[in-house]
């Protein structure tokens, strides 16, 4: 009785002790500039003091995967390691012209648009690796589009957990409500990455979501 | 209205059981909502290529794709990436997902790119070989 009371701590403590070790992949997808790298980005300078890549007001500005390893999260004296994988939005169309009026040259706007699309087939790819995805939107914008529901879709389809984040609370066009009422059934959390807002609930959904996997 | 899933891009005839009990085919259980119009537009998008060109495009696909067996099927109305210009770039996400077909890009009728490196499934560790795909990665094949 004693014995085995004893070996299932053991195995308890053992278990517990890989199960934090593990490195999970979180990955970051979502339209383009919804704020995907800016999270990541605050998340990686939180706890490894250096960011994952650039940001730009310019949509597809992130064209290739970019990751960091052994990101150690610490939420209320917990700790897991994940591998942040920070991916180039998803789109349905990609035109140079869009970048144009954001003072781009020709020939740099067609490389971009030509990057861009390579870079969401690279996303797509990258997606069968994931343990955890956190769908980054943006609550200015209209949830119900093509985009969003065919990545959280397959989302689905691949038995991968989500996290549906409502970036940009802090502007005034925001709405959460909209983004939890597009998807029901997914935990949504409005967060600022820009200004840091509201992570603690982030990370605690994150931490419920990675118990999961 | 008809559905098409959205996890393998299949069209769904209206009022069907599938709609309830997942696609027949990959148990998916989205669906995207097809106005008539948008289907009308779809079916005149598969017979896009004419009977006599399906045979040569098929013969520059397989040169392309390094399919030597004659026997082997090569799927012609499905595209990924369409090209509508230079720069220009349409993407066809529930087929980008499918994990069981290859990407083809397709700049105009008759000109097909196919990527090797995912119709041959590299490990993600390859993947960024094949970024930038610029001039020697597309490889523009005239029919």
């Amino acid at each position: 009785m004693v014995a085995k009371a004893l070996k299932n701590f053991f195995k308890r403590i053992f278990s517990n002790l890989f199960s934090q070790k593990r490195e999970l992949k979180l990955g970051f997808y979502g339209p383009p500039n919804a704020g995907k790298t800016s999270l990541a980005n605050r998340i990686c300078k939180d706890f490894t003091g250096e960011e994952i890549g650039n940001v730009s007001k310019i949509p597809h500005e992130t064209r290739a995967v970019q990751f960091k390893e052994k990101v150690e999260i610490s939420y209320k004296g917990k700790t897991m390691t994940f591998k942040i994988v920070d991916t180039p939005g998803i789109a349905t169309k990609i035109d140079y012209e869009d970048f144009l009026k954001y003072k781009l040259k020709k020939g740099e706007a067609k490389t971009r648009a030509k990057e861009a699309t390579q870079g969401v087939v690279e996303s797509i790819k990258w997606l069968d690796d994931m343990d955890v995805v956190v769908v980054v939107l943006d609550a200015t914008q209209n949830p119900y589009n093509q985009v969003n529901i065919t990545i959280i879709g397959n989302l689905v389809a691949r038995k991968i957990p989500v996290l549906i984040v409502a970036n940009k609370i802090d502007m005034k066009k925001a709405n959460i409500k909209k983004v939890e009422a597009a998807f029901p059934e997914y935990d949504v959390v409005g967060i600022s990455a820009k200004y840091g807002k509201n992570l603690e609930e982030f990370y605690e959904s994150v931490f419920k979501l990675a118990k999961r996997v | 209205m008809s559905h098409q899933c959205v996890r393998c891009s299949r069209i769904i005839p209206q009022g069907s059981k599938e709609i309830l009990e997942g696609c027949k085919e990959c148990k998916g259980r989205f669906f995207f909502y097809i106005k008539d119009e948008q289907l009308e537009e779809i079916n005149e998008r598969i017979i896009e290529i004419p009977a006599e060109q399906r045979k040569s495009i098929e013969k520059d696909i397989r040169e392309m794709a390094g399919i030597t067996d004659e026997e082997a099927p090569v799927i012609l109305d499905i595209e990924s990436i369409r090209v509508t210009g230079e720069g220009k770039f349409e993407l066809d996400l529930a087929k980008l997902f499918r994990r069981d077909r290859p990407l083809i890009y397709k700049l105009e009728e008759g000109k097909y790119i196919i990527d090797l490196a995912s119709t041959l499934r590299v490990n993600l560790k390859d993947l960024k070989e094949i970024r930038n795909p610029d001039e020697d990665e597309i490889d523009v094949r005239k029919k």
